[in-house]
């Protein structure tokens, strides 16, 4: 070998990352892994030592309290977070069945010219912003709400014995149900797309199998589909809980800003997030720690809902794993 | 013709003449072509007769259209658009290819078992019960016996039979083999389709699933691709070597592999292709 080529293959000790380069790189790594859990604490540090006053002026009783009077300096945290969790609700009994038939005829109908105009639109669902829903919440969907759509249901549903009180009451156009119904038209993107992902890992051996027995479409979704893609099944419903407890500007618009408590959904509620950007930026002392301690019982519940969904979804990996 | 040098099986063996299967056929392929979606032709004018209650072997080197041929049988290419058989597939003398033809009664009557075992994500017996309850309306204890009488046919119900409730997916690999062929039979079925079925199995699940193959020859049409010419003559009585979408030659097994009319087929068997 020629003295020129044996020194190409020398190794060129300039390129080389070496001992420092390696300690430096692991080491930077690390620091921005660490950063996640510094970020979440202070967060929450934050959040308890703002809230520390509320509780400590109303106790662990601003937590069921309903009562929310900046005039008197009375707070409590019953009914935005009845609000909350009744809108979230609301947009996943609506949302969940859409979704999932989305994605089953996405994956298992669909013609193939049809897929992908279909899966982008529901893609470009996620990209229109918050406060565009709210604004179309506002201005297109409340009024139809108001006159067409409230009445009947007040009509119909709200005279049905045990459940009727939930239906009655003015027809307001603005309340948690039409919070609700919006809601579940922005978490149903995420929906859609993880579990079209997820139904698409089912492998084609085990739909073949299926079909080769006979089966028909509909036994193949309900016995090999739903029952191989379970757990990312969950795991896109509980994304979107998370999401919907949490989402703000278009809630805000549409759910009526009012801390009473009624026992229709049609009714006019708050959530604690809209009762966050509605008051925040005015408020001072007791009412901005009362706020801060909404936004750490908002803080707990969804990470409450997401370590429920990880408990299930170990279970479920147990039972069947 | 010199005699192949072959060890495959006992020089000594009189030629035994099993059956002709053109004369009362089980399947009649005639005439088939298959296309892909794109316009990939497949399949080249195949005929074809399988006999009743006998192993038929399709072998011949990857792409020649074994499986593709075999996917034509129970007409499972149906799922996948743009894919077409153009001929006739006559199943009891009834063409299976005409539109006519109810697909759901055609995989009742011709079950199919994959090269990779492919458990349904249900319970050992779910799995089984699956097949059966897309026909039959049996009472509990009627289908426990269905069960049960499919897992033993299998060969497979006293390795299974205190655990019912676990997951298909909880087996071995061999095991679970011997489930999906329980499975196809449960729904007692006329042909059984095998498309390779042990190429992902281990030397002694292989055995088991071969002598399984023998056994259910006494009841069942069986139809097999396989890679290994070993197991074609272990398993089959009559074997079919494809070459390039066409059939080159159709025999018995043992005059295919001792005495084969084609070059091809001497030359595929002898291993110098493939």
């Amino acid at each position: 070998m020629s003295q020129a080529a044996l020194e190409a293959n020398q190794p060129r000790i300039g390129a080389h990352p070496g001992r420092l380069g390696n300690a430096l790189f692991g080491g930077s790594a690390w620091i921005f892994a660490i950063l996640v859990l510094v970020l979440l604490a202070g967060v929450m540090i934050s959040l308890i030592s703002g809230a520390w006053p509320a509780f400590q002026h109303f106790g662990v009783s601003f937590i069921w309290t309903e009562v929310w009077n900046p005039n008197r300096a009375r707070y409590g945290a019953l009914a935005p977070l009845y609000g909350t969790v009744v809108s979230s609700v609301i947009a996943m009994v609506i949302g969940v069945p859409i979704s999932l038939g989305i994605a089953i005829f996405l994956t298992e109908l669909c013609p193939t010219y049809l897929r992908r105009p279909i899966s982008t639109a529901v893609e470009l669902l996620a990209a229109v912003p918050s406060i565009i829903y709210g604004m179309w919440g506002l201005f297109a969907l409340v009024p139809l709400m108001q006159k067409y759509i409230e009445p009947a249901i007040i009509g119909s549903l709200g005279n049905i014995p045990l459940i009727g009180d939930l239906f009655q009451g003015p027809p307001y156009g603005i309340g948690l149900f039409t919070a609700g119904l919006i809601l579940s038209a922005m978490v149903l993107p995420y929906m859609v797309s993880i579990m079209r992902d997820v139904f698409e890992t089912v492998p084609p051996q085990l739909r073949e199998s299926a079909y080769g027995l006979g089966a028909t479409t509909w036994e193949v979704i309900g016995s090999v589909v739903l029952p191989y893609s379970r757990v990312g099944v969950i795991g896109a419903f509980m994304l979107a809980l998370g999401r919907a407890l949490g989402e703000t500007m278009a809630v805000t618009f549409v759910v009526g800003n009012s801390y009473h408590i009624m026992k229709s959904i049609l009714a006019p509620g708050a959530t604690i997030s809209s009762s966050l950007a509605n008051e925040f930026a005015e408020a001072d002392g007791l009412q901005l720690s009362s706020l801060l301690a909404e936004g750490f019982l908002l803080f707990v519940l969804t990470f409450t809902v997401i370590g429920m969904a990880r408990l299930m979804l170990l279970r479920l990996q147990r039972k069947y794993g | 013709m010199s005699e192949p040098h072959l060890t495959l099986q006992t020089a000594s063996a009189p030629p035994q003449i099993l059956v002709d299967p053109a004369a009362n056929p089980k399947i009649a392929v005639r005439g088939l072509d298959f296309f892909y979606q794109t316009g990939h032709r497949a399949l080249k004018d195949i005929n074809l007769s399988v006999a009743e209650r006998y192993v038929t072997a399709f072998i011949g080197p990857s792409g020649c259209g074994k499986s593709t041929l075999l996917r034509v049988l129970n007409r499972i290419y149906d799922l996948y658009p743009g894919q077409r058989a153009t001929g006739q597939v006559l199943l009891d003398g009834e063409d299976i290819l005409s539109p006519r033809y109810d697909v759901t009664q055609l995989r009742a009557k011709v079950g199919m078992v994959f090269q990779k075992p492919t458990p349904f994500p249900l319970t050992i017996w779910d799995n089984i019960a699956f097949g059966v309850n897309l026909y039959e309306k049996l009472s509990k204890p009627d289908l426990d016996a269905r069960i049960e009488w499919a897992l033993r046919k299998a060969a497979i119900w006293e390795e299974v039979k205190d655990k019912l409730k676990r997951n298909g997916a909880s087996l071995s690999g061999g095991q679970q083999q011997r489930l999906c062929i329980a499975r196809a039979i449960a729904v007692k079925p006329e042909v059984i389709l095998m498309d390779e079925p042990c190429s992902a199995l281990d030397p002694i699940s292989t055995a088991r699933v071969e002598e399984l193959i023998l056994e259910l020859a006494n009841d069942y049409t069986i139809v097999l691709v396989t890679h290994n010419m070993q197991q074609a003559v272990r398993t089959a009585d009559f074997t079919t070597f494809m070459y390039l979408g066409e059939i080159i030659e159709f025999g018995q097994t043992e005059q295919i592999f001792s005495n084969p009319k084609e070059q091809r087929t001497q030359d595929y068997v002898t291993g110098r292709f493939g």
